[in-house]
């Protein structure tokens, strides 16, 4: 086997532009999972029976299927319903958010539940309403100590957004199966694909890190 | 005394979780003014009666009434708690927050007055129980009795019709127990409606107007300290008494 540092070399601007669109939908779902992740988070806690049932099965639903399923259902069944073919970019970022709601929702919980429930009653018994005290007094704690598990959730989805090259997307895994079916480069362009995934989540789990450090002393100042 | 000086009116009132009934029928009128220290040995319901007024806890069976408005599930108990203030055995103040933050959150969001009303109210009733010079830090950096005093204030913020106490004093370090119970004390001589979950027998006899003995989910025996403390009528408020005095 010969290596070619050189195809490596020259793949590495179009792998990082690729990388560069990782990051970019791994974000937005992220902060997509995340606001429905808030929402179906607390409706899991909620009194509302109806509300609390279908978050429950929104929540089973995607935790126990996979990605790969989810993003075909987007991509292909999606199309056959509405009458109309699905965009690649918004199948990638509708599966991905989706998907990350379910376990964002589900972190979001924790963190709710871990607050002192005396919080609860001493917002309820200012005369606050359930719902100003969710958003006033327990969510805000409960964000802090969930940075962790969302900086986890992040990186995970660094890596699971790899899944929506099956459906074309040009992110950076999808970049790199088209360099390598023009070079036949496999070992020395996923090497590549791979250190590059692992320079971002490195990156991120620093990042969460010192974020992680900048709450905690704010919170003794 | 008259039905329209009456505050705080309970009757009948049965609670019970799951199988195990822990008030078995309490009747008690609280006035105007009046401030009433509720006693008993442990598990004896006294908590449970006060977190009844205030609606943290459901009952089965039974009439609150509060001002003249009875409380009727989830309909008015918002009404109802921001007229009837609750401070905690653990304090609960808002850790996010700082002490005049904590202090003017409900009143803006509830009572719908503007942040700089609100600071104003706040800081009035920080200067009295003593803990304006702490109204910008957070609560940790706090003493457990700074933290009580404060929780007392944020109370009080709410211009409650009568203030509930949840064993006030136990969560503290025996040195703090009385820069708290020198609040309280202020605010009865002020007239301010109480009623006091506590163990603090020496408050109750200085401060209380009426002493309640609960025991097994009932009012065994109530009345004046004096009554109650030194001519005990009932064999089982004579053996608590002589246990804790």
């Amino acid at each position: 086997m010969n290596f070619s540092l050189d195809i490596m070399t020259s793949a590495f601007p179009l792998l990082l532009a690729g990388a560069a669109i990782t990051i970019e939908i791994s974000a937005l779902s992220v902060f997509l999972g995340l606001i429905i992740g808030c929402f179906v988070g607390i409706a899991r806690l909620g009194s509302l029976r109806l509300l609390r049932l279908l978050a429950n099965f929104y929540v089973d639903f995607i935790r126990g299927t996979p990605l790969l399923v989810q993003i075909f259902l987007v991509y292909f069944a999606l199309p056959g319903i509405i009458g109309q073919r699905v965009d690649p970019f918004f199948a990638a970022i509708s599966a991905c958010s989706i998907n990350s709601g379910a376990y964002i929702a589900e972190i979001f919980r924790a963190g709710i539940q871990s607050i002192d429930k005396g919080q609860m009653e001493a917002g309820r018994s200012l005369g606050m309403t359930w719902t100003q005290t969710m958003r006033y007094i327990i969510v805000p704690q409960a964000f802090k100590r969930i940075i962790p598990p969302l900086g986890n959730e992040f990186i995970a989805m660094l890596k699971d957004s790899s899944l929506v090259s099956v459906i074309g997307f040009e992110e950076l895994t999808r970049r790199g199966q088209l360099i390598i079916a023009r070079t036949y480069a496999s070992f020395e362009i996923w090497l590549a694909v791979a250190v590059i995934y692992l320079i971002m989540t490195f990156a991120v789990a620093r990042l969460v890190a010192a974020l992680e450090r900048r709450y905690n002393k704010n919170e003794r100042d | 005394m008259s039905a329209t000086d009456i505050m705080i009116k309970i009757k009948d009132l049965h609670k019970s979780y799951g199988e195990l009934e822990v008030l078995k029928g309490i009747d008690l009128d609280i006035a105007a003014k009046e401030v009433v220290v509720i006693i008993g040995p442990s598990g004896c319901g006294k908590s449970t009666l006060l977190r009844c007024i205030n609606y943290l806890e459901e009952f089965q069976h039974g009439t609150i009434t509060v001002d003249g408005v009875p409380l009727s599930g989830e309909a008015n108990i918002n009404e109802i708690r921001r007229e009837v203030g609750m401070v905690f055995q653990r304090f609960n103040l808002f850790p996010h927050m700082t002490v005049l933050e904590n202090l003017t959150l409900a009143p803006v969001k509830v009572r719908g007055i503007s942040k700089k009303e609100a600071e104003m109210t706040a800081m009035f009733y920080l200067e009295k129980v003593g803990m304006a010079a702490k109204a910008n830090e957070y609560p940790d950096m706090l003493s457990g009795g700074q933290q009580q005093r404060v929780a007392i204030a944020r109370a009080l913020c709410m211009k409650p019709k009568a203030l509930l106490f949840d064993e006030p004093t136990s969560a503290l370090d025996p040195e703090m127990v009385n820069e708290v119970l020198d609040v309280m004390k202020g605010l009865a001589k002020e007239g301010m409606t109480m009623a006091v979950v506590t163990h603090e027998m020496g408050f109750a006899r200085e401060v209380g107007d009426r002493v309640i003995f609960l025991y097994g989910g009932k009012i065994l025996e109530q009345g004046t300290p004096e009554e109650v403390f030194d001519h005990p009528k009932e064999e089982r408020t004579q053996a608590f008494l002589s246990k804790i005095l």
